[in-house]
């Protein structure tokens, strides 16, 4: 849950954007905020609860690495300028696949949060059909959260962290 | 690394096809006196290649040495771009390593790196790869395809069927395919790839794929818990190959493939890929890290990702997994 300083912080970084909407959920938790003009932003803060019921699934539901049949497609990967407020950086899955957060089983995880990085670090590795793809964080910095777990498919530009750029 | 005066000598070895081919020609050839030809002859004899000195007939190649080095290789080598740059290596930790290494130095699309031992051969998920000096194909394929990232997976289904092929062509045998690129003779692992990809979001640097082809392993060699999941094509066939050969079928089959798949996409590739399945219509076990899936293996997608239909009727997609077969 977001501190209320930090919610405060948020309305101001929305308010002074062009964007009209912004919607930001973490650990269950859901922050959806709406411009009507020059009036008062709405704001509303969900509990975990509330959010089962009315938020699209925002990624891959299932645990194994596999991809469930069209139906239960996962829903678009969210817009990027949803964090862009935050000012962290996204790195995104280039391709779909298994995400790893090791070399091997038995290997320390690359990363987690609170993990320094710089451009050319190793962050973890997403493979598909024994193609392996080492992922680089892009940017120095602070690895903020890891957003997938070892083991879990993602799609294609699916967030996988979030980092506090230096 | 071979020289490029060496690489000249071999390639008019190739075309001449066992015929003389004078001192004056090659001297000629590579813009040298008789004696520098006759230098290099002496540095090709040291490496293991007989050759005939005839007077007033030339030299011819007699014998080749039972090494894959590059001279070796390039001996008869149909390929425009893959292997004509090889790095060779008597015994190495892994020819991926040095693959990446060369790739990142700016090595150009088709070098090749080849060992003849492997010490730590990396499977999936740095599973071990039983691998005895000299018996082996171990090698690394540098590629710099065009084509969007997600794309890539693709690849390691391209350099399965191009061994099988290869296999095909110097043993009448066929070989099987499991999901996405073991292959399989007689139901045990002969050759096992994998490929790593560096990427920007938009754009492959490289693509590396890593071959290693049991080639003329004896069954003593293997371990007993080896023993009923992996085989040699020496031991299927039931006599030895020349492992050059092999490389060189195998990077003609490949380079074939790749342009065809880089002309026409996966479709051409797709249906080659399944007439070799082992696991299409079969049920079949799907294993991940974090769980298994069963039911009927339908087939590939367009991109390549296996479908497995469950008891419910229900249709898996899987991108990554270990496949077992129920016997």
């Amino acid at each position: 849950m977001l501190k209320v300083q930090e919610i405060r912080e948020l309305i101001k970084l929305v308010d002074q954007s062009n964007i009209d909407e912004f919607v930001y959920e973490h650990e269950g938790s859901k922050i959806k905020m709406k411009k009507k003009g020059n009036e008062a932003a709405v704001v509303q803060q969900i509990q975990p609860a509330v959010v089962q019921a009315s938020a699209p699934a925002p990624q891959p539901v299932q645990s194994a690495a596999v991809e469930e049949p069209k139906a239960e497609a996962p829903a678009q990967v969210p817009a990027p300028q949803a964090d862009a407020a935050e000012d962290l950086h996204k790195i995104v899955s280039p391709m779909v696949g298994t995400f790893y957060q090791s070399s091997s089983p038995d290997a320390d995880a690359y990363v987690k949060a609170g993990s320094k990085v710089t451009k050319d670090s190793i962050v973890c590795i997403v493979e598909a059909m024994k193609l392996f793809n080492e992922i680089e964080a892009e940017v120095n910095g602070e690895i903020v959260e890891v957003l997938v777990k070892d083991g879990q498919l993602v799609e294609y530009g699916q967030p996988l962290f979030l980092v506090k750029p230096e | 690394m071979q020289s490029e005066i060496r690489k000249k000598l071999i390639d008019a070895f190739t075309k001449s096809k066992g015929e003389y081919l004078s001192g004056q020609y090659l001297a000629d050839l590579i813009g040298c006196s008789r004696t520098a030809v006759w230098k290099h002859i002496e540095e090709l004899r040291k490496e293991g290649f007989e050759l005939e000195a005839v007077r007033r007939k030339g030299y011819r190649i007699t014998k080749t040495p039972e090494k894959v080095t590059p001279d070796e290789i390039r001996l008869g080598l149909q390929t425009e771009t893959l292997g004509r740059q090889i790095h060779h290596e008597e015994s190495v930790d892994s020819t991926q390593k040095i693959a990446h290494r060369l790739a990142y130095e700016g090595a150009q699309e088709g070098t090749v790196v080849i060992a003849e031992e492997q010490l730590s051969g990396r499977g999936r998920m740095d599973r071990r790869w039983h691998s005895p000096k000299s018996t082996g194909v171990w090698m690394s394929v540098i590629l710099r395809p065009n084509i969007p990232p997600p794309k890539a997976p693709q690849l390691t289904l391209i350099t399965a069927v191009a061994v099988v092929q290869a296999i095909e062509v110097l043993t009448d045998l066929t070989p099987q395919i499991k999901w996405p690129n073991d292959i399989l003779m007689n139901g045990k692992k002969v050759t096992g790839i994998l490929t790593e990809l560096q990427a920007d979001a938009d754009r492959i640097i490289s693509i590396i794929i890593g071959i290693g082809i049991n080639v003329n392993q004896e069954l003593d060699d293997y371990p007993d818990e080896l023993k009923d999941i992996a085989t040699s094509i020496s031991i299927e066939k039931g006599e030895k190959l020349s492992r050059a050969e092999l490389i060189r079928v195998l990077l003609g089959k490949l380079e074939n493939l790749y342009k065809l798949y880089l002309d026409k996409g996966f479709y051409p590739i797709k249906l080659l890929w399944e007439s070799y399945a082992v696991s299409i219509g079969k049920n079949l076990t799907a294993r991940t890290i974090t769980g298994s899936i069963y039911g009927k293996a339908l087939g590939i997608t367009e991109d390549g990702v296996l479908m497995i239909e469950d008891s419910s009727g229900k249709v898996h997609h899987v991108y990554s997994a270990d496949i077992e077969l129920d016997v």
